[in-house]
């Protein structure tokens, strides 16, 4: 099974520009400060959600959707900076604006509230798998330190297997942020073949799982994307 | 209300608008420099040496080539740009502010692209001349992580702008140049903060400072150092802060050795004077007289591509928002150069000691090998201080009217 409540699709075409490649560190900054300042809210709204939850056993459907939009945006941010993606991203974290996008429940989910009490405890082993698996990814995707760089840059392209590296740490590195936000209860999956969809479009970010919809036939995949994997 | 009254309402408005512009520039290019001063003519080659002067005139003229480039370059860029830039609307996936953000930053990166020969040029020039002391890929790296920072505030200068044209159409400009005011007063405000290091091993300096402050009846202002050496040898100093931010920063390059005592004297002087006429306030105000008719005419070039509303609009308004203050680079140099002939003359009234303020302007000459008589075009495009010669010529006018 591949499903997760916090899925990343993954619709990119390996198109890369070589001038945003070129200048992508830089580019990446009014995003870095804006992530930063954002951050910020999301800590506090985190630490009055998890009193919350503890109360009435579910996260505030407020402080779920801020967070939801928060992880969407800290998505496509990193997809860019990561050349995970090519296009500039928006700054509000809206739905169904980037080719790599998280699917995140927007309603809360009842929660255990034992669980919910050991959260942060909980999630510290995910946290350590994040940083085994996302700093060598960012080291391999990151501009100018990076063989992909180098890659986009010279070929206008982004290798596939860097670019799916890439998506996976993002991918497990929401699936963390989620689960320590109380955005879901599901424990992060290490697996690169959970919670990922690749060429399978965002069709409705409210249910979130990573089931083939109906309609991702009818929209133009990328002829590069590679196929969902086997299990989905 | 008719057609024909409203446009004459129209142009009674702008007419007082215009009066009162014309009004409030009178009033900041005012000095206390007397007005029938004459400056007599100055050999400088008597004074500085043949040699020296040659050399000074050699190194300014291909520095000015360099400088010419630096104007013109950005101009010739952005105009491409502004013809063609719209073509990267579809590397966002940002909103219409997103992405005009996007569409600024990729200007100003390939006018950096451009640019880059011309600097290292100039770097080149500078480091023959022992003027410059950085690397060429330190100044790549440099310049590279200074974009950085000018990708900061374009993006601002994008949201304010873009911001408002949504809210308010064209006529963004109304609420945007105040901003852009208080911006700038900010900025002034809050730059001595970065230039924290007391001024040591010069006591008598700061005892100086704090007589001349007296005798001007002026606040003394803490004196900083500032520590440049590592890059440059240029000396400099300058008056810095507003309120309770005013400081004066010398920079580590005057203070080592090369300047006696009483030069640096007269330097701390010139720097107090600034204070004393309040002229950081001026130049805010100065720039405040062109920030609204620039932000109007952008307003209105810009709404042949539908207006700052829309991204598209971006590349061409990157293009006049460099273009008109290159046009009015003459007018704000002719006004720097008033406010520094003030604060020069000031200075030889506070300090009284005209013998050591040409010393100083003649070791500016040496230190910096700026040519102290440049063609007429030089200071009109990069004369931000009186030239040398006219610095000199000051300090001879002021012993004809004062002896000494």
């Amino acid at each position: 099974m591949n499903e997760h409540p916090i899925t990343l699709h993954v619709m990119d075409d390996l198109r890369r520009s070589r001038l945003t490649v070129f200048f992508r560190y830089l580019l990446y900054i009014p995003h870095g400060i804006w992530l930063e300042l954002w951050g910020i809210a999301v800590i506090l709204v985190a630490v009055l959600n998890w009193l919350v939850a503890l109360v009435i056993g579910r996260p505030a459907a407020p402080f779920q959707r801020f967070n939801a939009a928060y992880l969407r945006y800290w998505t496509t941010v990193y997809a860019f900076l990561m050349l995970v993606a090519n296009p500039f991203p928006g700054f509000t974290g809206e739905p169904g604006s980037y080719p790599v996008e998280l699917s995140v429940p927007t309603t809360p989910e009842k929660q255990n509230r034992l669980k919910t009490f050991f959260r942060m405890f909980l999630a510290l082993p995910t946290v350590v798998v994040l940083y085994v698996v996302l700093v060598p990814a960012m080291l391999i995707c990151y501009p100018l330190l990076s063989f992909s760089w180098w890659a986009s840059l010279i070929t206008g392209r982004m290798p596939r297997g860097f670019r799916d590296l890439g998506a996976n740490a993002i991918r497990y590195g929401a699936q963390v942020a989620g689960y320590a936000l109380l955005v879901t209860g599901t424990y992060p999956c290490s697996s690169p073949y959970v919670g990922m969809a690749l060429g399978v479009p965002v069709i409705d970010a409210a249910p979130a799982v990573a089931e083939t919809p109906p309609a991702a036939a009818e929209k133009p995949t990328a002829p590069e994307a590679p196929e969902a994997p086997s299990e989905a | 209300m008719s057609k024909s009254s409203r446009r004459l309402l129209g142009l009674l408005v702008f007419g007082a608008l215009a009066a009162a512009w014309l009004y409030a520039a009178s009033r900041l290019w005012r000095t206390s420099v007397p007005d029938d001063l004459k400056l007599p003519k100055v050999d400088v080659g008597a004074i500085v040496g043949l040699s020296e002067l040659h050399r000074a005139q050699h190194f300014s003229f291909v520095l000015d080539l360099f400088g010419l480039a630096g104007l013109l370059l950005p101009l010739i860029v952005l105009a491409f740009y502004a013809k063609w830039g719209h073509r990267f609307i579809g590397e966002s996936a940002a909103g219409p502010i997103g992405t005009g953000m996007l569409l600024a930053m990729l200007g100003i990166a390939i006018l950096w692209i451009a640019m880059l020969p011309s600097q290292l040029g100039a770097l080149w020039w500078l480091r023959r001349y022992g003027i410059e002391k950085t690397g060429y890929v330190e100044m790549v790296v440099g310049t590279w992580s200074a974009l950085g920072f000018e990708f900061l505030g374009i993006c601002l200068t994008i949201l304010i702008v873009m911001g408002f044209a949504r809210l308010l159409g064209n006529n963004w400009w109304l609420a945007g140049a105040p901003i852009f005011v208080g911006i700038a007063i900010l900025v002034t405000f809050v730059q001595p903060y970065a230039f924290n290091q007391p001024l040591e091993g010069h006591a008598a300096l700061l005892q100086t400072e704090q007589r001349l402050a007296q005798r001007e009846g002026v606040k003394a202002v803490p004196l900083r150092q500032i520590n440049v050496s590592a890059t440059t040898t240029a000396p400099n100093a300058m008056a810095m802060g507003l309120g309770p931010s005013r400081r004066i920063g010398l920079f580590d390059t005057i203070l080592d050795g090369r300047f006696s005592e009483p030069e640096l004297e007269v330097v701390v002087a010139h720097e107090l004077a600034h204070h004393k006429h309040n002229d950081l306030w001026k130049g805010i105000g100065w720039y405040a007289l062109f920030a609204f008719p620039i932000a109007f005419v952008i307003a209105q070039v810009t709404k042949r591509r539908g207006g700052m509303m829309v991204p598209l609009a971006v590349p061409l308004f990157l293009f006049v928002y460099v273009a008109l203050p290159t046009l009015t680079l003459p007018i704000d140099n002719a006004f720097s150069r008033r406010l520094e002939a003030e604060a020069d003359w000031t200075a030889l009234k506070a300090t009284n000691d005209p013998q050591s303020a040409k010393a100083l302007f003649v070791s500016f000459v040496r230190t910096t090998n700026e040519n102290p008589n440049p063609p007429f075009w030089d200071p009109i495009l990069f004369g931000s201080h009186p030239t040398e010669a006219q610095r000199i010529g000051m300090v001879e006018a002021w012993q004809a009217q004062n002896g000494g």
